[in-house]
């Protein structure tokens, strides 16, 4: 009983950490239509940030609320000097971001060398429940995940704002035409992706450590995420990254690490093969 | 300005792109003197310079020639893929890597160094690996779009550098170390003027013989799949099939390399199946210019020849350098250097024997 409730809630707590790194990288790959390889070294960055900030004596949490703002800032510029040129061209894009994300993970593995940095977690301890203890941080990430994911959802389908995403994801042209400006809501859009994952990496590096590889972990595990759960929309990232973030926590408690690892890739492109609209179809939120 | 965007439309291969209304607008601009051709001249020049380079050079030196020059055997075989039919396989050291374990376990486990034996061995797990791989992704009832197909590649080399590390069999981490010396009857050929001399022979060889394909009625219709996918497809080809036939030849081309590389260095390690060595191939092609054969071969000698000469000094500052080159070539040189002095009616070539058209 104690052990199963344990592995469950490792599955929780690794699907929640998935689902917060590919909530900036799905809303990019929906409301843009680009891959963006540069999203890894976005979470790098925000571990970065927070690193900095506890090394130089300020309390982590500073650094963690300071982090997405910080990266998604970086993410704005970038948007307007690079990514806008993209646009037309998918491929071309994930070959950009590409080189982008090159440039930020060597700048950040010259800066931290080749350490591996701990950062304490802001709110240590455990949680007791009778005979079980669990890591009151990875709990706290859930929770926060819950909230963002919340605050996403509303943010797209409530506010203004999120109509303005919507109707330009859905037909730029006629955006343009009702006055709304395309570029700017790109560029917001863009920003937001990246805010998303400075927190998550800001989130996570206690539970990691701050290593320059830090982001490629999460990268492909988030692309096969998004393509799962379908790109499009905004839940459908989600839900695909709830899949992919559970199988991969949940298959080596049953078979060896290994072989679980290849087989959530073998499965997952083996879905989207065959359903290629992923799991949730369609646009929207 | 203009131009660049126009070249950056034409390099993406996306159905969806309005590449036919574009590419017409970029081409006049850029033609140089009429019968002037000067590919022929550059690949004659790399050549000559190949072929005395053993002389010039201290051992050691070509040693590392000798592995610019299987890399650029492996930049080929991506070049093939991307540059001529379109297919961003991000997962191209897949082949490369497979058939480097393939060989190395052949000659751990069976003993077997004939070169003979292992060259056709290393090329035919390259050709069933991209056949099982390119068939899933490429074929099927509907096409696979672009983003699939490159995400496909990308995660199946990561899958596989996953696998490579983890399994004891294959070595884990540090992969299998001190594969013996390729032979030929009983005289080992070890590192040096004659590994560079067999490796120059092999790439001219294929070169060769990629140059006859992407200049045969085959490669016109890749051309044309580059170019427009669709219009290709209702021309009545099938294009699915010649994406997947190319992804095939490529990936027999990268498992030739990959056998090599792995005789070459010695050992294999699970970069080598991974998305370390997938990148790099996309980096040269890019840099030196995809598209043109010998674009894929320059790319590789001044990647590969920078970073040598910089590793000494500037070895932290090298990758952040080689990032903001690929930033600038994708970004106001999409075809790459090779463009400097390539006009585009050469770079797309003629094919057959008195073309009417200039396209």
């Amino acid at each position: 009983m104690a052990t199963s409730f344990a592995a469950a809630f490792e599955i929780v707590s690794f699907g929640a950490i998935i689902v917060l790194v590919v909530l900036g990288l799905g809303i990019i790959a929906s409301m843009m239509g680009i891959f963006n390889f540069a999203q890894g070294e976005f979470v790098l960055l925000g571990a970065y940030v927070t690193y900095l900030a506890s090394a130089h004596g300020a309390p982590i949490w500073v650094g963690m609320i300071a982090a997405p703002f910080v990266v998604g800032a970086l993410g704005f510029v970038l948007e307007a000097l690079i990514i806008r040129r993209f646009y037309a061209a998918p491929i071309v894009a994930m070959l950009g971001t590409y080189a982008l994300g090159l440039i930020i993970r060597e700048s950040v593995r010259g800066l931290i060398g080749g350490f591996y940095l701990t950062v304490p977690e802001p709110i240590g301890g455990s949680i007791d429940l009778g005979s079980i203890h669990i890591s009151a941080w990875r709990f706290t990430i859930i929770v926060i995940t819950l909230l963002v994911m919340a605050a996403c959802y509303l943010l797209l389908s409530r506010t203004s704002f999120g109509l303005r995403v919507r109707a330009t994801l859905e037909n730029p042209a006629l955006a343009r035409a009702s006055g709304i400006s395309t570029p700017l809501i790109y560029g917001a859009t863009f920003a937001f992706g990246a805010a998303l994952a400075g927190l998550a990496g800001a989130l996570i590096v206690p539970v990691f450590s701050l290593f320059a590889d830090l982001g490629i972990r999460f990268l492909i595990q988030g692309f096969v995420a998004v393509m799962v759960g379908g790109v499009g929309s905004f839940i459908g990232p989600v839900a695909g990254a709830a899949v992919i973030g559970t199988l991969s926590a949940a298959l080596p408690w049953i078979m060896s690490p290994v072989v679980a690892d290849v087989l959530v890739f073998v499965l997952a492109i083996a879905f989207i093969k065959f359903r290629p609209q992923g799991l949730i179809a369609g646009k929207g939120v | 300005m203009g131009g660049a965007r126009e070249a950056l439309a034409e390099v993406s291969e996306g159905p969806d792109v309005v590449t036919g209304e574009t590419a017409p607008a970029a081409v006049p601009a850029r033609w140089p003197v009429p019968g002037w051709n000067v590919l022929p001249i550059v690949e004659g020049l790399v050549l000559l310079i190949a072929l005395v380079l053993p002389f010039v050079l201290q051992d050691y030196l070509t040693v590392f020639a000798t592995r610019v020059v299987i890399l650029a055997l492996f930049a080929l075989s991506f070049d093939l893929v991307w540059g001529y039919a379109g297919i961003m396989s991000f997962g191209q050291a897949l082949f490369f890597g497979a058939a480097g374990y393939g060989v190395a376990l052949l000659a751990r486990d069976l003993n077997v160094t004939s070169i003979f034996l292992i060259l056709p061995a290393g090329t035919l797990i390259g050709l069933t690996a991209a056949l099982l791989l390119g068939g899933f992704l490429l074929l099927g009832r509907y096409p696979s779009s672009v983003i699939f197909v490159s995400l496909g590649t990308l995660t199946g080399s990561y899958a596989a550098d996953r696998l490579a590390r983890g399994w004891y069999y294959l070595g884990g981490q540090n992969g299998i170390p001190s594969i013996p010396p390729l032979s030929l009857g009983s005289i080992d050929i070890s590192e040096g003027p004659v590994y560079y001399y067999m490796a120059l022979g092999i790439l001219v060889v294929v070169y060769l013989l990629c140059r006859f394909l992407v200049r045969s009625q085959f490669g016109l219709a890749l051309a044309g799949l580059r170019e427009n996918e669709q219009r290709i497809a209702f021309f009545g080809y099938k294009a699915q099939h010649l994406k997947a036939i190319v992804f095939a030849i490529g990936g027999t081309i990268a498992g030739l390399a990959g056998s090599l590389y792995a005789f070459h260095e010695g050992f294999v390690w699970p970069n080598m199946l991974g998305v370390v060595f997938s990148t790099q191939v996309v980096l040269y092609v890019l840099f030196g210019g995809s598209g043109t054969l010998i674009g894929a071969v320059i790319g590789t000698v001044i990647i590969e020849g920078v970073s040598f000469w910089l590793s000494d000094n500037y070895r932290d500052v090298w990758p952040i350098i080689l990032g903001v080159l690929l930033l600038l070539v994708i970004m106001f040189r999409p075809l790459g250097l090779i463009s400097f002095v390539l006009g585009e009616r050469e770079r797309v070539g003629t094919f057959g024997k008195a073309p009417k058209e200039r396209r």
